[in-house]
């Protein structure tokens, strides 16, 4: 059972929140939704759960017209990123609540709750009242009345963002244990982020959206690996990727008065307004390196993250040890250019190291 | 410094509140008093300043044949006046409220905003500008003078206060909580009632006392709309008035007309402070 | 722009009581001027409360906070010249960027000379320079949080900069950005900045101090090296890093070995003083890595699952019951379900009653 969109557009004040958007989400994967706020996942997430009718395009689900049928009866489930139960009812209620209106057995209702409390790890906790339970607790009722129903498509809204950092690590591992069980045969599961590792975490179809736009669909990996444009590289990296604005000459690549020779992959681009791409982690200190001063030095985890400068460019490079510096130090650093991107002037990828294009 | 704020604070607190209960303390003796008391100079405690007596009581259901009023007919009145205008007004102001707050209305530069106000600014304008077209229209359809015709001047008058706090109630509620209904099943008509509804119960309970309140204390429509046929009590107690004031009968009067009032406030409040009600929507 | 001390501070809702129940544990600080310092914990480990107590919202039922050595203890946060951000930027829709940055000059009857001045030169610091006469609202999340920042800062002699989760609303690319604004505010104006999170990547990022608090209690001060290196009890080797630290429940053998899965793991820690020989060795995984030609501290595991996170990849592999997860580089070839890992001795860390040893 595929669920199909064809150019959905929606632009209810002067701005597009969804422009000309379309999928094929087939059952059983997990899809999820790449963005920054405001980029158009919500509205996205909203339009396929029928909250909202597009101004134009097709959603097909099962090879029927999905917009012909009204929320209430399209077995679809979602989690907000706020923490949306109903207040008046206690946990049991709450995750009896779609059962109780489809007029299933007591019975049934009764086993079907405990194993959805029992999944998500509340058991013990059904007779609580919502206001009683933490943020992270509130957000496992929610997930819980949406696992219940068995809907055939599955959509969370940003489920993690607004859980404690440790909490959301560990909600986040449930998760994937969840979608790994059975679940994920036979639903369609959407997840909406802004954060790129959580991408890379729940390694799905990722579909970059911005500004109401899909840039790109593909596997985590290759969203990684093969960024289609610079905005997409942008959105996919934390740190986000440098950018750095350079000529290739003779086979240099040529930079405030840098000079490093172009790896294969780079060697046949001579365009005026070339722009290198290179991740934070592609960058090593080397004694024999270029010069660039520190502007400044965060330590996070077992790395540290340099903000360095030369001339106009700025980059950053992430190394894999605590180390301390102070801001206009001079650090000598080494570019891994043979893992370098090219985009054009217009932002388009040009080439990448993982064979994207001229690869 | 401090000491100043503290007694300041108090100050205000027992003049408040001597100003708040001394007009009760007030109807309360002179309901128990006689001719002679109530004109023999400011006196408070009975046995020791006065001679209390139950004549003023008395009067309030003695039948006119006997020179009572008898004010049992209208007390009824009033409470089914009262309680039916407020629970249609509640109900329409409900769902009203309801479908301004989730949906976007438009006609021409007519928005949601506009029509609440709208509601609401029959309330503005001063009562002696809507007698004469309520008069007219209830002579019309031949109302006037019926408890009926009370009840649907009373509905237009109460249902803005119950469309106004409804529709602010309704905006603090989470339309995510709609959404998740729907998406749980239920047509918007089952959101509504399962959903929005139970989880908007204090906002009710105060619409209601409001509605209860402005109903129960009107006497102008009442004054201009009825004559012979149906009495609600504040007319009622106004006609007690005659050539000599009758202090006592008119305070004994007046305690038993705020009586509804008090007992819903002390119901309500209990209510409120057992925290069934604050913590629903955070 | 001072030194805050706290001096036995503590928080409890019943301090008369023979047995007070403490929001707060008791315990004394000293915030140096012009440093970073960041209260990191999970919610509800009294981190808000600590905050509330330095801003003047909460007064400490026992203790003294002083400023440059005056006490501040009972006076209210308005007097306390702190400025302050929250978790959503507060910002005067309907004012410009100006006019927001002025606001609390014009309270305060400022001269307009003056007030250019001031509000120039947060401008300028803050990179709003080139916005201060656009509408606040039409501005980016950062910017706006930047502005509820300078508004604080437009007033001379700010003690101190007090931000409660600031980064919350803000999208991951434009955090660098502000973080990197914030940094540059502590070097130029050498404010104080204390930063409450529970994110442990900000908290190490932004701070060069990290309280680390769990159940109204300060577990650990520190560099964020030391945090991440020397976790003082398993709670911080757990609460930092990501993933958490690698904990093995074991017993202490001789020569400051530890004995996991029928494997002696060398220590640099003295084991010989031990009260029982119940311990738990802690590893992080950034330093677990593909055995090359070590001889010693190897240990053999059947690898789970390989994530390919993009940056780098993690392993989780089942050694014995335990389950070890490691962080190695994204090249690295992970050969096949059998894999020897190495344990460097200098990196373990022995924990007594959850204790450091």
């Amino acid at each position: 059972m595929d669920l199909v969109a064809n150019n959905l557009s929606y632009k209810p004040d002067d701005q597009y929140h969804l422009n000309e958007v379309s999928f094929n989400f087939k059952e059983g994967n997990l899809y999820t939704i790449l963005g920054r706020t405001l980029s158009g996942k919500t509205t996205l997430l909203k339009t396929i759960a029928g909250l909202l009718t597009p101004d134009s395009g097709e959603i097909e689900f099962d090879g029927k017209n999905f917009l012909k049928i009204p929320v209430w009866e399209r077995n679809v489930a979602m989690v907000y990123q706020q923490f949306i139960n109903y207040p008046h009812l206690n946990v049991f209620e709450n995750i009896a609540f779609p059962l109780k209106q489809r007029k299933i057995d007591q019975s049934i209702i009764n086993e079907k709750v405990m194993d959805a409390l029992k999944s998500v790890g509340l058991l013990g906790y059904e007779n609580r009242k919502i206001q009683e339970l933490s943020g992270g607790q509130q957000q496992r009722v929610s997930l819980a009345r949406s696992l219940v129903k068995n809907a055939k498509i599955l959509l969370l809204d940003e489920p993690l963002v607004n859980l404690d950092y440790k909490l959301r690590e560990q909600l986040r591992d449930e998760f994937k244990n969840l979608f790994s069980k059975g679940l994920a045969d036979e639903t369609i599961l959407i997840y909406s982020t802004t954060d790129p590792r959580e991408t890379m975490e729940l390694n799905g179809e990722v579909i970059v959206l911005d500004e109401g736009k899909v840039l790109q669909v593909g596997p985590a990996k290759e969203i990684f690996e093969n960024p289609n444009s610079l905005k997409v590289a942008e959105i996919s990296n934390d740190p986000p990727m440098n950018i750095i604005e350079a000529k290739i000459l003779d086979n240099q690549i040529r930079f405030e008065g840098i000079d490093v020779e172009a790896p294969q992959h780079l060697s046949k681009l001579t365009e005026e307004g070339l722009k290198i791409g290179l991740r934070s982690s592609d960058i090593e200190l080397n004694e024999n390196g270029h010069e660039f001063e520190v502007e400044l030095a965060e330590i996070s985890g077992s790395e540290t993250l340099l903000h360095l400068k030369r001339g106009d460019t700025k980059i950053i490079v992430s190394i894999e040890e605590v180390l301390n510096f102070k801001i206009h130090d001079k650090v000598k650093i080494n570019f891994k250019i043979d893992r370098a991107y090219a985009f054009h002037a217009d932002g388009k990828l040009a080439s990448s190291p993982f064979g994207g294009l001229n690869g | 410094m401090n000491k100043l704020y503290i007694f300041l604070k108090y100050f205000f607190i027992v003049v408040w509140t001597v100003f708040v209960v001394a007009p009760f303390l007030w109807a309360l003796t002179t309901s128990f008093k006689d001719f002679q008391s109530v004109n023999g100079g400011v006196t408070y405690i009975p046995w020791v300043d006065f001679e209390p007596n139950l004549e003023g009581w008395k009067v309030l259901v003695k039948s006119p044949a006997k020179g009572g009023v008898d004010i049992i007919e209208p007390y009824f009145n009033s409470l089914f006046v009262t309680c039916t205008a407020s629970l249609i007004s509640i109900i329409l102001g409900t769902l009203s409220a309801y479908a301004l707050s989730r949906y976007t209305f438009k006609a021409g530069f007519v928005k949601n905003n506009d029509i609440t106000f709208f509601f609401i600014s029959q309330r503005i304008m001063p009562p002696i500008v809507l007698s004469i077209p309520f008069f007219l229209f209830l002579s019309s359809i031949n109302l006037l003078d019926s408890l009926t015709g009370l009840i649907v001047v009373y509905i237009v008058l109460l249902m803005p206060i119950a469309v106004w706090i409804m529709v602010d109630f309704f905006n603090k509620v989470p339309r995510e909580i709609d959404e998740t209904a729907l998406i749980d099943g239920c047509n918007p008509y089952q959101a509504f009632l399962k959903v929005v509804l139970p989880n908007s119960i204090p906002g009710l309970i105060v619409a209601g006392m409001f509605c209860i309140i402005f109903g129960w204390i009107d006497f102008f429509f009442a004054f201009i709309l009825t004559f012979t046929e149906v009495q609600l009590l504040p007319v009622k107690i106004v006609a007690l008035n005659s050539s000599v004031t009758p202090w006592w009968s008119l305070s004994a009067s007046a305690l038993v007309s705020v009586a509804p009032l008090i007992i819903v406030a002390f119901i309500v409040e209990r209510y409120l402070s057992k925290g069934n009600l604050s913590g629903a929507i955070k | 722009m001072a030194k805050i001390d706290l001096s036995n501070i503590s928080h409890s809702y019943n301090p008369n009581d023979p047995n007070p129940v403490y929001a707060l544990n008791p315990f004394s600080m000293t915030w140096e001027n012009g440093n970073r310092y960041a209260i990191l914990g999970p919610s509800g480990c009294g981190k808000t409360t600590m905050l509330n107590i330095v801003s003047g919202l909460v007064r400490p039922s026992a203790g003294r906070i002083l400023f440059d050595n005056k006490d501040v203890t009972d006076l209210k946060t308005e007097d306390r010249n702190i400025a302050q951000v929250f978790q959503f930027p507060v910002i005067y829709n309907t004012m410009t960027v100006y006019e927001n940055l002025a606001f609390p000059l014009k309270c305060r009857d400022f001269s307009k000379s003056k007030t250019d001045e001031r509000v120039n030169s947060v401008a300028e610091t803050l990179n709003l320079k080139s916005f201060l006469n656009s509408p606040a609202r039409k501005l980016t999340a950062d910017q706006k949080q930047l502005i509820s920042l300078g508004r604080g800062l437009v007033r001379e002699d700010v003690a101190a900069v007090l931000m409660d989760e600031p980064l919350t609303v803000i999208d991951p690319d434009l955090k660098f950005r502000l973080r990197r604004n914030l940094k540059e505010i502590n070097e130029q104006y050498k404010t104080t900045l204390v930063y409450v999170t529970h994110d442990q990547n900000e908290a190490m990022t932004f701070a060069d101090n990290i309280i680390v608090m769990s159940e109204g209690e300060v577990v650990q001060t520190g560099s964020p090296k030391e945090l991440f290196e020397r976790p003082n009890t398993t709670f911080v080797g757990y609460f930092i890093g990501s993933p958490a630290m690698n904990l093995f429940e074991s017993e202490a053998s001789s020569n400051d070995s530890v004995k996991i899965n029928n494997t002696l793991i060398k220590t640099h820690t003295n084991l010989s003083n031990l009260k029982t020989k119940k311990i738990k060795l802690g590893i992080r995984s950034e330093f677990i890595k593909i055995a090359q030609n070590q001889n010693e501290n190897l240990v053999d595991v059947n690898v789970e699952k390989v994530e390919d996170l993009g940056n780098y990849k993690l392993i989780t592999a089942k050694l014995g019951d335990f389950t070890i997860k490691s962080k190695v580089t994204r090249d690295t070839e992970i050969p096949n379900s059998k894999v020897k890992l190495h344990i460097p001795a200098d990196r373990c860390c022995v924990y007594e009653d959850n204790k450091l040893i």
